[in-house]
C-alpha cells in the first residue's frame, strides 16, 4: 500500500467511526428528549432524572466526538456548517447541564434543549457534508475563530435562557395546581425565572463581540465591515431584540410578560441567524437573488 | 429621573421669542421629552428590528426588472419604499436618524443625572435580617469595621440607616457603552457618506495608477475633484500555495447516510483528477512615486495593505495565456477557462487554472509545483481533458501544433476608502469593555441598621453577574458573631 492509500484509508476509517459515534450521540439526545417529554406528560420525577442522566452521557460522548474531529481536521472544529451544528448541540446541552446543576428536581427546560440538540445533529448528518477539507483562504483568520466561538457560546446561552423562559410561562399558571410534581414551588419560581434574565445578561456581550469580530473579520478579508448580507442582518436583528429585552426589563410596564415574549422572539431570531436566513423570503414568495454561501 | 434640563432651555429660548412660536415650542419640547425616554427606545428598537427584517426578505442590491422577472411580488410597495435598496432608502434612514437622536439625547440627559450627587431614601425595606449573639456589644462599630474590611465605602449615613457601596460604578459603565454605540453610529454615518470602493488589476511588473471610478455620496457633489492618486502600485511577484485535497465519496440521500451511521456502508476519501485547492495567495506589492518606493508589503487575504487613505485587499488573481498556433508569430490570447477558437482546428479549446507555486502534499511533504495547466476540448455539456501542458511546451491537438508561449498572472485587488472604520473601532472597543465590566463585574449597595433587638437589617442591592448577596452575607459571618439569618 502506498503512503497515500494508507492516509486515505486512515482518514476514511476515522470519518466512518466519527459518523457512527455522531449517530449514536444523536440517538442519545433523542432518547433524552423522549424521557423529558414523558416526564412532563406523566409527572414522574424519576423519568426526568433518567433524561438528565442520558443527556450527561450524550454530552460526554459528544465531547469525545469534538476532540476526534479536532484531531481529524487539525484545526478548531466549528468551521463548516456540519461542524458548527454539532458544536451548537454540544455547547447548548453543556450550558444547560451547567446552569441546571442546582435545580435538583426541575427537568422541564431539558425538553427544549434536547429537541434542538437532536434537530441540529440530524440536520448536520442528513443534509451537510462531513468532509474534512482545507479551509478557504478567507476563513483562515483569528477574527473568524473568535467570531464563531463567541457567537456560538452566546447561542448556547440564549437557547437555555429561552427554555427557562418557556418553562416559566408554562408552569406559572400551574403553581398550586400541580407544578410541585415538576419540582416547582411558589417561593422559588421567580428565582428560577431570574436565571433567564441572567443568561441573557451573560450572552449579550458575547453576541456583541461575535458581531463585532465578524465585522472586523469582514473588514480584514474584504474591506467592507458590513454588507447587509441576510445572515449579518439577522444577527443584528437578534442583537436588537435582546437589547429590547434588556430595556424592557428596566421598565415596570414591560418587565413581566412582554419581556418574556421578547426573550423568546430573540431566541427565534437567533435560530433564523443560524439556519434559516431565507425562510421568510420563501414564505412570502420573494425570490432571493442574494445567495449566502455557508 | 430628571430628563428636563434641555427642555427647560428650549422653553426659555422660545418664550423669549414670544407667542408666535408657542406651537413650535410645545412641539419641540414634546419631541425632546419623547426622545429622552427609554420607553421610546423600546418602541424604536422594535421598529428597527422590523425594518432590518424587511431588508432580509427582499433581495438587496438587485434591480427592479430582475426582481419582476424572477416573479417577485409586492411590486408596488417594493417601488414605493425602495425595498431593494432598503438600507439606503429615506424610510430606513429617517428611522435610523430618529433612533440616533433618541440614543444621543438619552445619553446626554443621563450624563446630567449621573453628575448630580445621589440622593438616598429615608428608610429601606430589609432584604436580609441577621441576628447577633446575645452577649455581643458594640454592634455599630464592629459592623462598620466589617464593611471596611470588605472594602465597602460609606456613601450616606443618618440616624438609622448607613449606606455603603463597593464595586464597579455600573451606571457609568452603562453610560459608557451607550456612548460607545453613539461612536459606532458616527462611524456608520461617515462610512455611509464618504466611503467608496473598486477593483484594480495589477499586471506583473507594470506600475499602475489608481484612478477611482466611483466616489462616496458626499464627494460626488464635487466629483471632478477626486482624481487619480499621486502614487503607483506595482506587483512585484505573485505566489500561490496549494493543498492536496482528496474528495469524499459520500451519499446525498438520507437512507444511505443512515446506513453509514449504522455501519452498513463506509465513506471513502479518494484522489480524483487534480485534487488541488488553493490554500493561500500572496502578492508582493510596492507603492512607488517617481523612482522611490514608499511602501512594500506582501498582501494576502486577511492581510491588506494600507496606504494613503486607502486599504488594498487581495481578492484573487487573473491568468492570461498566450499561445501560438503552428509557429505563427501572431499570438492568441485567452483567459483561464475561456473558450479560444483555434484556426485549423475547427473547434474551441480552453485552459484550466494555471498551477504554479508551493504544494502542501497529503503526506506532509512540501514541493514546488512544476508549472502547468490542463488543456480541455470544449464540449456541449462537459469538457474533455486533453492533457497537461507546461509553459514553452507544444501540444498537438488533432494534427495542429499549439505552443503555450507564456502565462501572465495578475493580482486583482480591491481598494476601499472608508473614514468610518477608525471611529467604529474605538466605539466598538468602548462598547465591549464597558459592557463586559458592567455585566460580568460586580457592584453592591448595602443599607443597614442595627436594631434594638440586636439584629441587623440589611437592604442589599447588587448589579453585575459577579455579585451575589449570599457571598456578602457569608463574608459578614466571618467577621461578626451572627447566629441566625432570615
Ligand atoms: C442600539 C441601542 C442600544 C443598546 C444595544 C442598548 C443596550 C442596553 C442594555 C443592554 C441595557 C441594560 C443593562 C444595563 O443596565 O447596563 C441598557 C440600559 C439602558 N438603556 Fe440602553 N441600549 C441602546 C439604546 C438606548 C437608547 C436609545 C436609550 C434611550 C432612552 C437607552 C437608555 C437606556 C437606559 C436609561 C438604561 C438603564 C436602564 C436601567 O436603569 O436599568 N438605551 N441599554
Amino acid at each position: 500500500m502506498s503512503s497515500y492509500d494508507l492516509i486515505l484509508s486512515r482518514d476514511s476509517y476515522l470519518l466512518a467511526f466519527e459518523l457512527r459515534l455522531f449517530w449514536s450521540i444523536t440517538f442519545l439526545y433523542g432518547l433524552s428528549f423522549l424521557l423529558f417529554a414523558f416526564h412532563i406528560l406523566s409527572r414522574t420525577p424519576v423519568l426526568g432524572k433518567a433524561a438528565r442522566t442520558t443527556l450527561i452521557l450524550s454530552v460526554i460522548a459528544h465531547t469525545a466526538l469534538i476532540v476526534l474531529r479536532t484531531f481529524e481536521g487539525g484545526r478548531a472544529p466549528f468551521q463548516t456548517l456540519y461542524e458548527s451544528l454539532s458544536w451548537f448541540a454540544w455547547s447548548a446541552s453543556l450550558t444547560f447541564l451547567y446552569v441546571s446543576r442546582k435545580w435538583k428536581d426541575i427537568h422541564i427546560p431539558g425538553v427544549f434543549v434536547t429537541v434542538l440538540a437532536m434537530g441540529a445533529c440530524l440536520y448536520a448528518l442528513l443534509s451537510r457534508s462531513p468532509a474534512v477539507e482545507p479551509l478557504a483562504p478567507p476563513l483562515q483568520s483569528y477574527w473568524f475563530e473568535w467570531h464563531v466561538i463567541l457567537a456560538f457560546f452566546s447561542y448556547a446561552v440564549f437557547v437555555v435562557s429561552a427554555s427557562i423562559e418557556a418553562t416559566y410561562l408554562g408552569v406559572k399558571p400551574l403553581i398550586g395546581r400541580g407544578a410541585e410534581a415538576y419540582g416547582f414551588s411558589s417561593d422559588m419560581l421567580e428565582d428560577f425565572h431570574s436565571m433567564a434574565f441572567k443568561l441573557v445578561l451573560f450572552g449579550f456581550p458575547l453576541l456583541t463581540f461575535g458581531i463585532f469580530s465578524g465585522a472586523a473579520w469582514a473588514n480584514e478579508a474584504w474591506g467592507r465591515y458590513w454588507s447587509w448580507d441576510p445572515k449579518e442582518t439577522w444577527s443584528l436583528i437578534t442583537w436588537t431584540v435582546f437589547a429590547l429585552y434588556l430595556h424592557a426589563k428596566a421598565i415596570p410596564r414591560f418587565k413581566g410578560l412582554p419581556a418574556s415574549v421578547i426573550n423568546i422572539v430573540g431566541f427565534i431570531c437567533m435560530m433564523m441567524t443560524f439556519l434559516g436566513v431565507n425562510w421568510l423570503a420563501k414564505l412570502l414568495g420573494v425570490p432571493s437573488l442574494h445567495i449566502y454561501a455557508v | 429621573m430628571r430628563y428636563n434640563s434641555f427642555t427647560e432651555k428650549l422653553k426659555n429660548y422660545f418664550t423669549g421669542l414670544g407667542d408666535r412660536h408657542a406651537g413650535s415650542r410645545r412641539f419641540l419640547c414634546w419631541s425632546y421629552k419623547q426622545l429622552s425616554s427609554i420607553t421610546t427606545s423600546v418602541y424604536l428598537l422594535g421598529l428597527m428590528a422590523l425594518f432590518f427584517m424587511v431588508g432580509t426578505i427582499f433581495p438587496q442590491g438587485g434591480s427592479i426588472d430582475d426582481y419582476i422577472k424572477e416573479g417577485g411580488g409586492f411590486v408596488f410597495f417594493v417601488k414605493l419604499f425602495g425595498l431593494l435598496d432598503f438600507f439606503s432608502s429615506p424610510l430606513f434612514l429617517i428611522l435610523a436618524f430618529i433612533f440616533f437622536l433618541n440614543l444621543a439625547i438619552c445619553t446626554y440627559e443621563r450624563l446630567l443625572v449621573l453628575q448630580e450627587s445621589p440622593t438616598f431614601p429615608k428608610s429601606y425595606e430589609p432584604t436580609h435580617i441577621l441576628m447577633l449573639a446575645p452577649d455581643f456589644s458594640n454592634a455599630h462599630s464592629e459592623l462598620r469595621n466589617a464593611f471596611a474590611k470588605l472594602k465597602f465605602k460609606v456613601v450616606s449615613k443618618d440616624d438609622d440607616w448607613t449606606v455603603v457601596e463597593k464595586g464597579l460604578p455600573y451606571k457609568w459603565l452603562t453610560w459608557l457603552y451607550h456612548l460607545g454605540i453613539i461612536l459606532c453610529f458616527l462611524g456608520f454615518i461617515l462610512t455611509y457618506l464618504f466611503s467608496f470602493e473598486g477593483t484594480i488589476t495589477l499586471k506583473p511588473r507594470e506600475a499602475q495608477t489608481l484612478v477611482p471610478d466611483t466616489t462616496g455620496r458626499i464627494q460626488s457633489l464635487w466629483k471632478d475633484k477626486t482624481g487619480q492618486t499621486d502614487f503607483h502600485l506595482k506587483l512585484d511577484s505573485f505566489h500561490t500555495e496549494y493543498a492536496e485535497a482528496p474528495e469524499l465519496d459520500f451519499p446525498k440521500d438520507k437512507l444511505s447516510r443512515l446506513a453509514i451511521g449504522l455501519g452498513w456502508k463506509s465513506p471513502d476519501y479518494e484522489m480524483k483528477g487534480e485534487s488541488l485547492t488553493a490554500k493561500d495567495w500572496r502578492a508582493k506589492i510596492k507603492v512607488i512615486k517617481g523612482s522611490g518606493t514608499l511602501a512594500e508589503q506582501t498582501v494576502e487575504i486577511n492581510e491588506p495593505l494600507e496606504y494613503g487613505n486607502y486599504t488594498f485587499y487581495l481578492l484573487g488573481f487573473e491568468q492570461n495565456f498566450r499561445l501560438s498556433v503552428e509557429d505563427n508569430p501572431i499570438l492568441l490570447e485567452a483567459k483561464e477557462d475561456e473558450d479560444i477558437f483555434i484556426p485549423g482546428l475547427g473547434d474551441s479549446i480552453k485552459f484550466g487554472t494555471f498551477r504554479s507555486g508551493t504544494l502542501y502534499k497529503l503526506d506532509g511533504t512540501i514541493e514546488m509545483l512544476k508549472p502547468y495547466t490542463i488543456v480541455k476540448h470544449t464540449g456541449k455539456d462537459t469538457d474533455e481533458e486533453l492533457g497537461r501542458i507546461e509553459p514553452g511546451a507544444i501540444m498537438e491537438i488533432d494534427g495542429v501544433n499549439i505552443k503555450l508561449v507564456e502565462v501572465e498572472e495578475s493580482a486583482i485587488l480591491s481598494y476601499r476608502y472608508d473614514p468610518g472604520v477608525g471611529i467604529l473601532w474605538w466605539g466598538g472597543i468602548l462598547v465591549l469593555v464597558a459592557m463586559a465590566l458592567r455585566f460580568y463585574g460586580s457592584w453592591y449597595r448595602i443599607a443597614y441598621q442595627v436594631t434594638d433587638t440586636a439584629s441587623i437589617e440589611l437592604n442589599i442591592m447588587t448589579r453585575g453577574l459577579g455579585s451575589s448577596s449570599t457571598k456578602i452575607i457569608k463574608s459578614l459571618e466571618k467577621h461578626l458573631p451572627i447566629t441566625k439569618q432570615s
